[in-house]
């Protein structure tokens, strides 16, 4: 129970920093468009989320999904790419910074990052419980 | 035992020793180079529009509407070939019967392939006939190969979902044999 607090402590920690970086990328060239790439992020996990209890019931032991999982993993991965593409685009075409855009992308990959993460464990106790 | 007289073409493509996840990462593959197909084309979209003319020239060409039509074509066709079951396109016999259906199967999936070829086509054209005739500085021709390249990444991606579903489906009948 110690070490799950403790995760979720260090999770809550990580996410914080994500967001600071993200707003920070914002806040030091005031201008906030990079704050899209916090929205893309936090989207992103929302597809499978929705999807995975669309294609299969308890009953059926095959994993693999039917064409509603496979949507909800084609979003995903668009989504997760579209948040590292928008601030390198942005960046390209000197609408923000490219330190601005270098900053969105890292605090966006730990705000996903923290998001799976959290996912995982979430499961992982899950199954333990069974 | 793969060997089955009845198919013309025998699959060339190695299987993927990613075990059971090899759907997974297949549908995960071809939805990143879905959404890096778009956005190497909105790149050069944005690019274009934010485009400064340097000692007060004009800027001489801008990305403009026929530059975004081999890419709906390319989007139109990948739509129209992932809505295809794909069951219906072997035309088993035992599969209800159904001669028309797999004949309006596969001509709907011509129409997609034939949408995703125009649309690499077109894009070639548009790189050939707006971009390096009028011999255009490298900064303008990079519109034209960001349009191929969308066009060739969603034909990537295509195959890469295709090859993902399709694999699935074939273990499951050798499953049922």
């Amino acid at each position: 129970m110690s070490a799950g607090l403790r995760t979720v402590i260090l999770l809550s920690f990580v996410l914080a920093v994500g967001f600071l970086l993200i707003i920070l990328s914002c806040a030091l060239w005031s201008n906030w468009l990079p704050l899209l790439v916090a929205l893309t992020f936090v989207l992103a996990p929302l597809p499978n989320a929705l999807f995975s209890h669309c294609g299969s019931d308890e009953f059926s032991s095959y994993e693999g999904g039917g064409g509603p999982v496979d949507m909800g993993r084609f979003l995903t991965s668009l989504i997760v790419i579209t948040g590292f593409a928008l601030p390198i685009v942005l960046a390209h075409s000197g609408i923000i910074d490219s330190k601005a855009s270098a900053m969105s992308i890292v605090g966006g990959g730990l705000v996903y990052g923290t998001i799976i993460a959290y996912s995982a464990a979430f499961t992982q106790s899950e199954s333990e419980y069974d | 035992s793969d060997y089955d007289p009845r198919r013309v073409c025998l699959n060339p493509c190695p299987n993927f020793t990613l075990g059971k996840h090899r759907r997974t990462m297949g549908v995960y593959l071809a939805g990143a180079l879905f959404a890096l197909a778009n956005w190497t084309f909105l790149d050069a979209a944005v690019l274009s529009a934010h485009a400064k003319p340097r000692w007060g020239d004009e800027v001489p060409v801008h990305v403009s509407f026929v530059d975004w039509v081999p890419g709906i074509c390319s989007l139109l066709g990948y739509l129209v070939i992932n809505m295809i079951d794909k069951d219906r396109i072997k035309g088993e016999e035992g599969f209800g019967g159904d001669s028309r259906a797999v004949w309006r199967a596969r001509l709907f999936l011509f129409i997609g392939f034939a949408l995703m070829a125009g649309g690499l086509a077109g894009s070639v054209t548009v790189l050939i006939l707006k971009y390096i005739l009028p011999a255009y500085t490298p900064q303008f021709t990079y519109y034209g190969y960001a349009n191929v390249s969308q066009s060739v990444a969603l034909m990537l991606s295509a195959v890469v979902l295709w090859i993902a579903q399709n694999t699935s489906n074939e273990y499951e009948y050798n499953l049922t044999l």
